[in-house]
């Protein structure tokens, strides 16, 4: 009996408790810590225990969806699973992820994990644990100050890669240049998804463009089609490498009020994909996991039941509805993420004007610089002023989204500078708008939601696409 | 007359939100009813620096400024003549390291720069990362600079003179209290986040400068900069504390 192990998970627990009883913060971090603060070697314990295997999701964008996309398919699949589902993706939250799942021994009776790592601490996190399967969703630029440039990012990921055997399965989006590279450097296996470049979905998608030159040779690359910022169909002259010919590939693309939906070829089949959120981000992630359990062996169908009722994690598109008006709540960490959050906002023709809150905070969680927001294309929004009845600017670096609007060409008596969360989310609520769309960067996000989730009704099914436009 | 603007490698170079400079110097032309254009000079393109008013060198990751490098040392002569007629020139980080003499690797290499300038550059150990306030004399006028640095490289002006004087923050090296360079209209700073919209001082000058080389001297009108000011005040407030 391991009596550092069994006192590492009870303090682990009781910081659990405690966190669910007082309200504060969701626990998903802190019993991770003072668990390893007790016993480091704890994951050397937990590593082996899951049955049939570990896989991790790691890359910039969509790993949380991703990651609870698998996770949801793989239960329905019958499977008991062990997942961190908070977006607590550092060493901190696989760890909570495994005291919360297993016994006060330590015994996790599972088949899978399904683990969500941030693509900075992934190498550390390879070192403790061996995963059986490796997603990877994208690269884009997110939070520098942390992380130094995006080429050191992708490298280090590479170079963790590599020491890996054999075995491991790689699921990578093929669309993106960046993630493909990490199969042709790793020589490790993989299965690449992607979307069929048939349609025009590339607008404004140009300046936050990660990957304008091949990352294995240097040459520019040449571009077919964007889907969005670097993600298309790529080839290089210099050396030759292209994207590749993705094993799961989607097609006819349809947004809908309600959804998005797809058909989708893989080797051993076709079938139509219908996800209840929106967004082409959200289908790359849904063809992430579909991948992912394609290759382990899940039924289809299953799978596609699975989708088919996803609901989304905190803060990424949740809806509210408060005096009858639809209350978006979205994350926002990147340029790419969003520009995305913009195009949802600006929306079908047609849609009631939106009051819009857009908290930023750069605290260490949310990136110290904020030289972001210059690469985010909000210019779009002064070309349909039509579409907003004002936007709120809030969190600690309040001044400076205000100010990135004005040089959007926002007129700035559309804008307003209220630093309170709570004065902010007020506004908006009330304000004249008939729809009300809140983006928040991370340390934000749950202030935010905390108190609009006093005020205002949460939408948990999607019965709120169905209402009819206000106006 | 218009003004027209040159972001140099926009391809290459585009970190730190480095477009916000060219935003904010448009913008700021704009809104006074000057024209302005952009040019974007990429890789192997035919430039003739002194048709621009206005040169903007951001930085960018490794690779991809040793290729600036190597594109630029082929043309210096066309830039150096420009330059010295009173072109102006913003060049931030990598851009401001690329003005110099040359860049020491840990290994004792020597990566040479343009040349334009007497400053050099060595290899730090550490990253000087944070934000950072800088005080500058602009005009005549003391202003306060706001803005982030990130740069791995100590930068040692040899006789050129500063940007400002380092209030918060690393600098040029984290050691003599500097930050930035100052060489005829050529205007040099480790500061992104970006530096222009936040300090409509310096964006004002380089307008100013550049009508002035075209023989038009006149004073700005002044716009309404309250949220300028207010950004600038925050930040200001937020490293140096309220009473300031
Ligand atoms: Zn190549």
């Amino acid at each position: 009996m391991n009596l550092r192990l069994i006192l590492a998970v009870i303090v682990g627990r009781l910081a659990m408790l405690a966190s669910r009883l007082t309200g504060r913060g969701r626990g998903s971090s802190l019993p991770g810590k003072l668990a390893l603060r007790i016993y480091p070697d704890i994951l050397n314990h937990y590593r082996d225990q899951p049955r049939k295997g570990v896989i991790m999701v790691t890359g910039t964008n969509g790993k949380t969806t991703t990651n609870n996309m698998l996770m949801g398919i793989l239960e329905q699949a019958g499977h008991k699973v062990v997942a961190n589902l908070e977006g607590a993706n550092l060493m901190t939250g696989v760890v909570t992820a495994f005291i919360r799942s297993g016994s006060i021994t330590g015994r996790v009776s599972s088949d899978y994990a399904v683990l969500e790592v941030d693509e900075a601490v992934f190498p550390l996190v390879l070192g403790w644990i061996k995963p059986d399967m490796v997603v990877v969703t994208n690269f884009f630029r997110d939070q520098l100050d942390r992380y130094g440039e995006l080429d050191t990012t992708v490298k280090k990921v590479l170079k963790a890669l590599k020491k890996l055997t054999g075995d491991v399965k790689l699921i990578l989006n093929g669309d993106d240049p960046l993630v493909a590279r990490l199969a042709v450097e790793s020589g490790l296996t993989a299965l690449f998804y992607g979307i069929l470049p048939v349609q025009e979905l590339s607008a404004g998608a140009s300046y936050s463009r990660e990957a304008k030159f091949c990352p294995l040779c240097g040459a520019g690359l040449h571009y077919g089609i964007y889907i969005y910022s670097q993600l298309g169909d790529y080839s290089c002259p210099g050396c030759g490498f292209v994207r590749p010919n993705p094993d799961l590939e989607a097609s006819a693309v349809l947004e809908e009020e309600t959804g998005i939906r797809a058909m989708v070829r893989g080797t051993d089949g076709h079938w139509e994909v219908r996800l209840p959120v929106r967004g082409i981000h959200n289908l790359y992630n849904a063809m992430a996991a579909f991948s992912a359990s394609l290759s382990l062996q899940v039924d289809p169908q299953t799978a596609l039941a699975s989708l088919g009722k996803y609901l989304p994690a905190t803060g990424r598109m949740e809806s509210f509805r408060y005096n009858n008006r639809r209350v978006l709540l979205n994350l926002v960490k990147n340029p790419t993420g969003f520009n995305r959050a913009l195009f949802a906002l600006l929306g079908n023709q047609g849609a009631p004007k939106q009051e819009v809150l857009i908290a930023i905070n750069d605290n260490d969680a949310d990136g110290r610089d904020i030289s972001w927001l210059w690469d985010v294309d909000f210019e779009m929004l002064a070309l349909h002023p039509e579409k907003f009845s004002r936007f709120v600017c809030s969190g600690q670096r309040a001044e400076d989204m205000a100010l990135r609007l004005k040089y959007a060409g926002v007129p700035v008596w559309m804008v307003d500078i209220e630093k309170e969360y709570r004065q902010a989310v007020d506004k908006v609520l009330n304000g004249k708008g008939e729809s009300v769309g809140i983006l928040a960067t991370y340390t934000a996000l749950w202030p935010v939601e905390k108190i609009l989730s006093r005020q205002a009704e949460r939408v948990k099914d999607h019965d709120d696409y169905s209402l009819s436009p206000v106006s | 007359m218009t003004i027209t603007v040159c972001h140099l490698y926009p391809d290459l170079l585009n970190l730190y939100g480095d477009r916000g400079n060219i935003i904010a110097f448009t913008q700021r032309c704009r809104w006074r009813g000057i024209p302005v254009r952009i040019m974007e000079a990429n890789l192997g393109d035919q430039v003739q620096f002194e048709d621009y008013d206005f040169l903007f060198i951001g930085g960018g990751s490794d690779r991809e400024q040793g290729l600036m490098a190597e594109d630029l040392t082929a043309r210096v002569n066309n830039l150096r003549s420009a330059v010295e007629d009173g072109l102006v020139v913003l060049a931030i980080c990598g851009g401001y390291q690329l003005m110099g003499k040359y860049y020491r690797m840990p290994d004792g290499t020597e990566i040479p720069g343009l040349g334009l300038m007497e400053h050099y550059t060595e290899a730090g150990d550490t990253r000087l990362i944070s934000n950072v306030v800088v005080e500058a004399e602009l005009g005549g006028i003391k202003t306060r600079l706001v803005g982030f640095e990130n740069h791995g490289g100590r930068t040692f002006l040899n006789g050129i003179q500063p940007l400002g004087k380092v209030l918060h923050g690393g600098g040029n090296n984290g050691f003599d209290g500097t930050e930035g360079a100052r060489y005829r209209n050529v205007f040099c700073s480790y500061l992104h986040g970006p530096l222009l919209p936040k300090n409509p001082a310096l964006t004002d000058l380089l307008i100013t400068l550049s009508l002035q080389r075209r023989g038009q001297d006149h004073r700005l009108e002044p716009l309404d900069d309250n949220f300028e000011k207010r950004a600038n005040q925050a930040m200001v407030e937020k490293l140096l504390g309220k009473k300031s």
